[in-house]
């Protein structure tokens, strides 16, 4: 009879521990789980004149604007030359880069060490529009790519750009977004007007091992700092 | 009796006619509620300062040949246009053109230009303001010259030819430079260039030929447009997978979590058929 009655009383202990340790073990999982879900977006890219729009209009017929009609000379090259970014431990080459012939597609440069400028938009010193700056999240053939981790920058982390001559320019994380390629705007990301800033761009979200492509583009937008 | 169908045909047309009228005044909308269209003055008359004259009023002053001056903003409408020699008074002009139309919401060159038998002309030019692919540019080529008819070479092979006074060729190209030249249609005779032409991403680049070949005074002047320029196509940056974690690499989390949760509906049962 005692054993018969020491059963049940030590039973509901042992169950009652399995229900804590199991409880515990849910909350852990849940809480790791939600703290590390993709990050967040944040801030919006400060544009002042949206990019349809017409530049306003001079001051009307008092003074014509007059141009000479000589052929057009290429400009001096405005290129910049590496990309830091110390919160991601990045120091990257900055190759100029166009568009790939064969699919109207930005030519981000096919080694994953290396990020693209898109010659042409903005350059280095632009005063004016966006600066961009594109880089493989990864490859099949090189592996993790100089922008793995272009998602976890926050707001304030310093971006900076070394230009002709060693020149520095340093620009200040506002803003990060993910979209997904069907549906962002680039037309804003490549705005040659509004305030100068600087665009960082690459893969994200979940990948499609059958296209071989990620469902989704990651933006950052710099400012200018000073 | 066979008349009343006819006339009830005629009425009917009639009214679609009005109807239809209606609808297409309103479909072409007037003047005012289209946008300005932009003008640009090119001066390729050589040797000849000149006085410009929109509507009576001196809109650009000592104008010199080979200068391009605008875009003027100017509403749909007609326009008296006068070029005269710099003090002249407008009474006296070199050049006139009365009631010009200026649709509305385009982009016009409006250019003074010597034509194939060497008189000045005034001439307007539609320009193509469409946005261009990513890496385009845009090359326009325009005879404006005392001159037969010329083909236009990009590192010496034709690209437009044939082209008489007061026609243009017009091609949407890679963006870059191109040396080019002018030969008289059909042969190797050079009358201009070569010149390096940089033609920029998202420009429309606008070359005139001007001058007299008679006279010797054949030159090229040229006008940009820029802002034609769109995003590329997107921008593919990642074919290994690897960071696909990066957002959803929470799987075995996922699994502890759920293997939390059977233990505690686990030692729950046990506890409900312990109390029995």
């Amino acid at each position: 009879m005692n054993s018969h009655r020491g059963t049940p009383r030590t039973r509901p202990g042992r169950a009652l521990t399995l229900v804590l340790l199991g409880l515990a073990l849910a909350v852990t999982a849940g809480t790791v789980a939600c703290q590390s879900q993709p990050a967040d977006d944040f801030g919006a890219p400060a544009v002042t004149t949206p990019a349809s729009s017409p530049p306003p209009p001079t001051a009307a017929a008092a003074a014509v604007a007059i141009q000479d009609g000589a052929p057009p000379k290429s400009t001096a090259a405005d290129v910049p030359a590496r990309l830091r970014i110390p919160a991601l431990d990045l120091d990257a080459t900055v190759d100029a880069v166009g568009i790939d012939a064969a699919t109207g597609e930005f030519a981000v440069p096919p080694s994953v060490d290396r990020v693209g400028w898109y010659r042409y938009g903005p350059g280095f010193s632009a005063k004016a529009g966006s600066i961009v700056v594109a880089g493989h999240v990864d490859s099949a053939a090189e592996g993790k790519g100089a922008f793995f981790r272009l998602g976890s920058l926050e707001a304030g982390d310093s971006v900076t750009l070394t230009g002709p001559g060693g020149k520095e320019r340093v620009f200040e994380v506002i803003a990060r977004e993910r979209y997904r390629k069907t549906a962002i705007p680039l037309d804003k990301y490549f705005a040659r007007d509004g305030t100068a800033r600087l665009t960082l761009i690459t893969c994200g979200g979940p990948f499609d091992p059958k296209t071989r492509h990620y469902r989704d583009n990651v933006v950052i937008t710099a400012a200018a700092r000073g | 009796m066979r008349i009343l169908p006819f006339r009830r045909a005629a009425a009917f047309g009639a009214v679609t006619l009005l109807a239809l009228g209606g609808l297409g005044a309103m479909a072409t909308s007037p003047a005012y509620a289209k946008a300005n269209s932009q003008v640009t003055v090119v001066h390729g008359i050589p040797g000849q300062a000149v006085d410009v004259y929109v509507n009576g009023e001196k809109t650009v002053p000592n104008f010199q040949p080979g200068k391009v001056a605008g875009p003027l903003s100017l509403p749909a409408g007609e326009y008296d246009i006068a070029l005269t020699k710099p003090g002249d008074a407008i009474g006296s002009a070199l050049l006139k053109v009365d009631n010009a139309e200026v649709p509305g919401d385009a982009n016009i060159s409006l250019v003074a230009h010597l034509n194939a038998e060497g008189e000045p002309a005034l001439t307007p030019f539609v320009n193509d303001t469409a946005k261009l692919a990513a890496g385009k540019t845009r090359l326009i080529v325009r005879h404006a010259a005392a001159a037969p008819a010329v083909d236009i070479r990009a590192g010496g092979e034709p690209v437009f030819e044939g082209v008489t006074n007061g026609k243009e060729g017009k091609a949407d190209l890679d963006a870059g430079t191109v040396s080019a030249d002018v030969v008289l249609a059909g042969t190797d005779t050079r009358v201009l260039g070569p010149a390096d032409l940089d033609l920029k991403e998202g420009t429309a680049t606008i070359v005139y030929a001007v001058g007299s070949a008679e006279d010797e005074t054949l030159d090229l002047v040229t006008q940009s447009i820029t802002g034609l320029h769109s995003a590329p196509g997107g921008v593919p940056s990642g074919d290994g997978g690897r960071a696909d974690g990066n957002g959803n690499g929470n799987l075995p989390l996922y699994g502890a979590g759920a293997v939390g949760i059977l233990l505690a509906l686990f030692g729950l049962a046990r506890l409900v058929t312990g109390r029995r």
